[in-house]
């Protein structure tokens, strides 16, 4: 081969070269995501450089560094995004780590027993930012809904995730329990999803449907029954409306909770109007847009 | 001038002078080309080596393996490996992977770029001659092909246990064994003492 035309592909050689670790030095300092610290009390199952950070499933960052800050009271966990996540990282963001969950009526993130413990997301709407408070636990998806308030003695087998039913149908469930505050009786909030809202009354009445219902009469025989067999192990609470409802229910409302129903309230049946928004409608075969704002 | 030059192909030595440009020389015996020098030996050997050079870097830093194994995500450069081996007190592995597979081929492409840029110069002749022992001397240490192999193996083997995929760095470290073969191939250390005898160019 000629000098002069070996000489010119051979100089892309080097050239190539250099390109190509160009292009390894940008990918990881130009193309890269953010590196954002969040600061967990507890970060038990995290390892650094190993951890993953996910949205929906999909790994969208990794865990680098985890220190104690100064004054011991939190750990900042050092996270770096992948490019295309960055915008989850907004003011309003909530972190949180998921662990195995393993609790009677309560199962859940049982698949990092095998993949490691991961920290999940929920993007928020503010401005984009780098420092955040990781969360305890999974945030409750702040769907519209009716929160209202039970007032029940004694908590017995209710727990947070613990339905709540109307006619047998789950129309919500327990969000959280607590003492009130003089610590004469217990507090259970509850959230009723948007849809059956307005079977809710104020003029309801709740009881404990969890646990077995038996029933031993002298002619009637023995009769054992059920909700579910989730409130077996957890609990659940089950309400009925009169026909002669009042208003409907707004968030806070207060109610006491009953032991058991009474034989009048299983036989109310009023007539309320709810809306559903049929599954033909929603048109699942359209292609999401990509391009959001 | 008439010198003497072995074939290449069946080592007859004989006079031959310096073919016209455009023509080959013969052997007297085989009949093959006999070239007096390796062809283009010096922009080849300069070319490689650069770029395996260039490429040295990366083929370090960026991890060659990465395993997913039981929930850990692991990713492995060269040199993690080296350091997990000597962690686990395997001290002379440790060593000897370091020798083989970092430093002898960083002697020999650095070694090999230093001779090649400066054979313009000939004050540099006693160190290029350095330079040339050296690579000689270490070469037969040059492991990293074999390295790649025993990479190539295990990421065969361990894809039964463990889920194992290349990483980022390997095409970078492929290439590094690759352009350092061609750059040694390519040399020709005649070159080193040509450049002072007297200025030629050479076909």
């Amino acid at each position: 081969m000629e000098k002069s035309r070996m000489g010119r592909f051979l100089w892309l050689i080097p050239l190539g070269a250099a390109l190509l670790c160009a292009w390894y030095v940008g990918r990881d300092f130009v193309f890269a995501g953010p590196t954002i610290t969040i600061y967990f009390q507890n970060v038990d199952g995290l390892q650094e450089q190993n951890s993953l950070v996910q949205y929906r499933g999909e790994k969208i960052g990794e865990v680098e560094t985890l220190t104690l800050t100064p004054d011991r009271q939190q750990v900042a966990v050092k996270a770096k995004l992948d490019a295309a996540a960055a915008a989850l990282a907004r003011q309003g963001s909530v972190f949180w780590i998921v662990r195995p969950e393993l609790k009677p009526g309560s199962v859940s993130g049982l698949g990092t027993l095998v993949s490691g413990n991961y920290i999940n997301v929920q993007p928020g709407n503010g401005a984009l930012t780098n420092a955040f408070q990781g969360a305890e636990k999974e945030p409750i998806e702040p769907i519209q809904a009716l929160d209202i308030l039970l007032l029940v003695p004694k908590l017995g087998s209710l727990q947070p995730r613990s339905p709540v039913f109307y006619r047998d149908v789950q129309v919500g469930e327990v969000t959280a329990c607590r003492l009130s505050d003089d610590a004469r009786a217990v507090l259970i909030h509850a959230r009723i999803d948007d849809e059956y809202a307005p079977l809710v009354r104020m003029n309801s009445k709740f009881w404990n449907a969890g646990g077995l219902h038996v029933h031993i009469g002298l002619f009637s025989g023995a009769s054992i029954s059920a909700e579910s067999a989730q409130t077996l192990i957890s609990g659940g609470i089950a309400f009925a409306t009169p026909p002669d409802y009042q208003s409907a229910a707004t968030n806070g409302a207060e109610f006491i909770l009953n032991d058991k129903s009474e034989d009048a309230w299983e036989k109310w049946s009023p007539a309320i109007a709810l809306h559903f928004v049929p599954e033909a409608a929603i048109n699942k075969t359209r292609v999401p847009n990509l391009n959001p704002k | 001038m008439n010198r003497l030059v072995a074939c290449q192909t069946c080592g007859l030595v004989q006079e031959a002078d310096e073919p016209p440009p455009g023509s080959v020389i013969r052997c007297a015996r085989c009949h093959f080309p006999v070239y007096h020098r390796r062809r283009h030996s010096r922009e080849r050997t300069l070319a490689f080596s650069l770029a395996a050079l260039l490429l040295y870097f990366p083929a370090n830093l960026y991890p060659v393996v990465t395993a997913e194994y039981q929930g850990h995500h692991t990713e492995t450069t060269i040199i993690q490996g080296i350091n997990s081996l000597y962690l686990h007190k395997q001290y002379f592995i440790s060593a000897l992977v370091f020798c083989t597979s970092i430093l002898s081929p960083l002697v020999k492409i650095i070694g090999l770029v230093f001779i090649t840029l400066t054979l313009d110069w000939p004050r540099w002749k006693k160190s290029r001659t350095w330079a040339y022992q050296i690579i000689r001397i270490i070469d037969p240490w040059n492991m990293l092909e074999v390295f790649l192999l025993a990479i190539g193996v295990s990421m065969v083997e361990m894809g039964e246990i463990a889920t194992v995929h290349p990483g980022r760095g390997v095409f970078a470290f492929s290439a590094v064994v690759v352009l350092t073969l061609l750059a040694t191939l390519s040399f020709d250390s005649r070159l080193i003492w040509d450049a002072s005898a007297e200025k030629k160019t050479y076909e």
